[in-house]
């Protein structure tokens, strides 16, 4: 296993080099001289002016060797400066942008992905019942909506008619006036309760699957439930520095409801077809007449025999989904007026910060990296198959 | 056809643990029901070892699973019984079946590689039905002492257990799925053809040891196969089955020796003979019926040389031939020999 992660991880690092020079080039080189020309051409900014910002943004260099410093300073952790909000450095900006989409990506795709596979394993389970047809149709219409049209339909719907949710932005201004804490800060301390959170889920109930005994199982479970409850009140009821996060953490998660909402809505058919479909041929193998024979419980059948083998290929597909979730969570964000990645990366290619621009991309080629990395990991994890065979 | 005594229950003076009566089950598809096991009866006592053979696409795995009810959702089961122990296991609710299964009857399923599910231990997955079926349960430390001594039993090194299935061979595999089967302490194993995958050298072994396991355990075992000559070494009864039906029950001795049923009869004829008599290669012309839509009278009459009018008509019942045999045919007496030329 561990020569398995670290030879992924050599790749990873060879993949990102590649992507990230690619980007590079096709941003500064491809549009050239247009945007020095853009930036320099403006009429407000006298020459002088104009040959020194050239230089101090080190455009004035041969581009082999913007590259190389570019490339350079990467890896000490420098992106440059930002052209329109000059001088204020990349990193700053990606800084505060990453955390709020991490956490409404991340958000969005587990609850997309566990609703799809739960739908998914019922309707396999209990097929040619009525509600299949009903959940399968309303799925695939959901599937096909275009998603800024469905998003201004719950907009319109759940804030403008029932006023129940916010429109849009992550927050509320006026609560936050006088808040104790920097959004991200709150932010960051929601990404790592909801990630340790998903891992001691899962975790639990992977230990629950190895378990023989039901019992063991049950108590492995609510257990691992109890547990990650007990620590969501603990950070919710906490408090930093004398202060409650509380209402802060709630104002986020409120904000959140609708664009994970909408993303749901319209990934989770995806997940659910390709789970019913892999639950039916798992279904019709050897081993599931045998767990039947062996006088299993058809519950015992359904989740450990059926639906955990059943999972493999739906796992695999969230590599696809991490895509899916990027260009999907792109146009959330532009709808929602979401401050976070996505907004920033169409933003900058319009205004051609190009710094940004770069940036952002790089940044979310290193998201989508590390999705791929943690699934293949998962994936060895889950097929024992798998495992072994990449030992040798 | 009215229930009989079958001969071997009498001749060993104990009340069967088996007794399959008058068992219909058809398969409804869009084309209309398959026949699959047609009015089928049979008994099997405590120890025995009985053979079902036929050749593919007789039903012998439709009766197989209908002990277990474990046939597929299309499945029905229209009439007759089938007694485990003098109770009705088509009647049992669903709970009450499953505890039976496993606990009572086993199954080593056909193409058993596939038996196991791949991401779980093989040595865990007979845990599981472990788990399931004692009561008071097993300390672990118990189950861990039984897991071993049944791999050592069906010859697997008890440190196998902790493999997955993926990483042992057919036949290790295959010996894991007996152990599997025994875990329970079941009176009765199902092997539908528990050894077709292997090479011919590892069948042979394994069957072998299932023999040792069976008489030394007591167990009663149901082989099902197409291949007699496999069959008859292992089995102290053999019923034939064809299109649905059984057509021939009886000892191994007779049935094998001196079949009275045109269709057995020419299943042996075809087994090539080393070391019997020389026999006449006779071959089963034809093939099978289409079960949506079985031959009237006796189902074997397009493919039968004895066949008259009589047969075309009306079916035969199991009619008794001598002290331990039975055969559905009108002309059984007309059926030679083995090693007799043919008419
Ligand atoms: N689920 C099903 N639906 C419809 N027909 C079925 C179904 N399962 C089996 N059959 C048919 O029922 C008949 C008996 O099948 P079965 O599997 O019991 O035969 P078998 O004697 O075990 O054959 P084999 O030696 O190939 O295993 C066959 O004609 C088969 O096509
Ligand atoms: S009843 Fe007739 S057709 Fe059937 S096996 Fe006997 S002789 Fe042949
Ligand atoms: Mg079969």
């Amino acid at each position: 296993m561990i020569r398995y992660v670290t030879r992924r991880l050599i790749q990873m690092v060879f993949l990102f080099l590649v992507f990230l020079t690619v980007t590079w080039f096709l941003l500064y080189i491809l549009p050239g001289d247009s945007v020095a020309l853009k930036y320099a051409g403006n009429p407000n900014i006298p020459p002088q002016a104009r040959e020194v910002a050239m230089e101090r943004l080190g455009l004035d260099k041969p581009v082999l060797i913007q590259f190389r410093d570019y490339m350079f300073n990467f890896f000490q952790g420098d992106l440059g400066v930002s052209f329109n909000q000059y001088p204020r450095p990349v990193v700053d900006i990606i800084g505060e942008r990453l955390p709020r989409t991490l956490v409404l990506f991340l958000t969005a795709l587990v609850t997309y992905y566990w609703a799809g596979f739960v739908a998914g394993k019922y309707l396999a389970w209990r097929r040619g019942n009525r509600g299949e047809m009903a959940v399968t149709i309303g799925g695939v219409g959901l599937y096909s909506m275009f998603l800024p049209f469905f998003a201004f339909m719950l907009i319109w719907f759940f804030s403008v008619q029932l006023g129940w949710l916010p429109i849009s932005k992550f927050l509320d201004p006026e609560q936050w006036r006088d808040a104790p804490f920097a959004a991200n800060q709150v932010f960051m301390r929601l990404f790592w309760v909801a990630l340790i959170a998903a891992f001691a889920m899962f975790a639990a109930n992977f230990a629950g699957h190895r378990s023989h005994s039901r019992a063991l199982e049950r108590i492995l479970r609510v257990g691992g439930g109890a547990l990650v409850i007990a620590g969501f009140l603990y950070y919710w009821f906490g408090t930093e520095s004398g202060q409650s996060m509380r209402p802060y953490a709630g104002d986020i998660a409120f904000h959140m409801i609708l664009p994970v909402l909408t993303l749901t809505l319209i990934a989770f058919a995806g997940v659910m077809l390709l789970t019913r479909s892999s639950m039916l041929e798992t279904l019709r193998e050897d081993f599931i007449l045998t767990a039947r024979a062996k006088g299993l419980p058809e519950g015992v059948i359904r989740d450990r025999h059926a639906a955990r083998t059943a999972l493999l290929p739906v796992v695999t597909s969230l590599v696809l989904a991490v895509a899916t979730v990027i260009d999907g969570g792109v146009i959330t964000e532009a709808v929602f007026s979401w401050p976070g990645m996505g907004e920033i990366l169409i933003s900058s290619v319009l205004n051609e910060d190009i710094p940004v621009a770069v940036g952002a991309f790089a940044f979310i080629g290193v998201l989508a990296l590390i999705g791929h990395f943690v699934v293949d990991v998962l994936y060895g994890f889950l097929d024992p198959r798998i495992r072994v065979t990449e030992h040798g | 056809m009215t229930a009989r005594r079958l001969p071997l229950e009498t001749s060993a003076g104990r009340a069967p643990l088996l007794e399959v009566s008058g068992l219909v089950m058809r398969y409804e598809t869009d084309a209309g029901e398959v026949s699959a096991v047609e009015n089928v009866s049979f008994s099997l006592g405590r120890g025995e070892a009985m053979g079902l053979v036929g050749e593919s696409g007789c039903g012998k795995t439709s009766v197989a699973l209908s002990l277990l009810r474990l046939a597929p959702d299309n499945a029905r089961y229209q009439s007759g019984s089938v007694l485990w122990e003098g109770v009705d296991l088509l009647g049992l609710s669903h709970q009450q079946m499953r505890q039976h299964r496993w606990a009572e009857i086993s199954m080593v399923f056909q193409g058993a590689m596939n038996a196991w599910n791949p991401v779980y231990r093989v040595g865990d997955q007979i845990r599981e039905a472990m788990y399931q079926h004692f009561d008071p349960p097993l300390k672990p430390r118990e189950m861990d002492q039984r897991v071993e001594r049944l791999f050592e039993l069906v010859g697997l090194d008890p440190t196998l257990q902790t493999r997955y299935p993926h990483e042992l061979s057919g036949g290790m595999r295959q010996r894991a799925v007996i152990a599997m089967a025994l875990s329970c302490e079941p009176k009765l194993i199902i092997a539908d053809e528990p050894t077709t995958a292997l090479d011919v050298i590892v069948q042979a072994q394994i069957l072998e040891e299932l023999k040792e396991i069976q008489e030394d355990l007591g167990l009663s075992v149901l082989y099902i196969s197409h291949d007699m000559a496999v069959i008859a070494q292992v089995t102290d009864t053999i019923g034939v089955m064809y299109a649905g039906k059984l057509v021939e029950f009886g000892s191994t001795r007779d049935v094998f020796h001196r079949p009275r049923h045109p269709y057995s009869y020419l299943l042996l004829s075809s087994i090539p003979s080393v070391t019997g008599p020389r026999r006449r290669p006779v071959s089963l012309e034809g093939t099978p019926p289409n079960l949506l839509a079985p031959p009237s009278g006796c189902r074997f009459h397009p493919r039968c040389p004895w066949a008259t009018e009589q047969c075309r008509k009306d079916e035969p019942p199991m009619m008794e031939i001598g002290p331990s045999q039975w055969a559905a045919c009108w002309n059984s007496d007309q059926v030679p020999e083995m090693g007799e030329q043919l008419p």
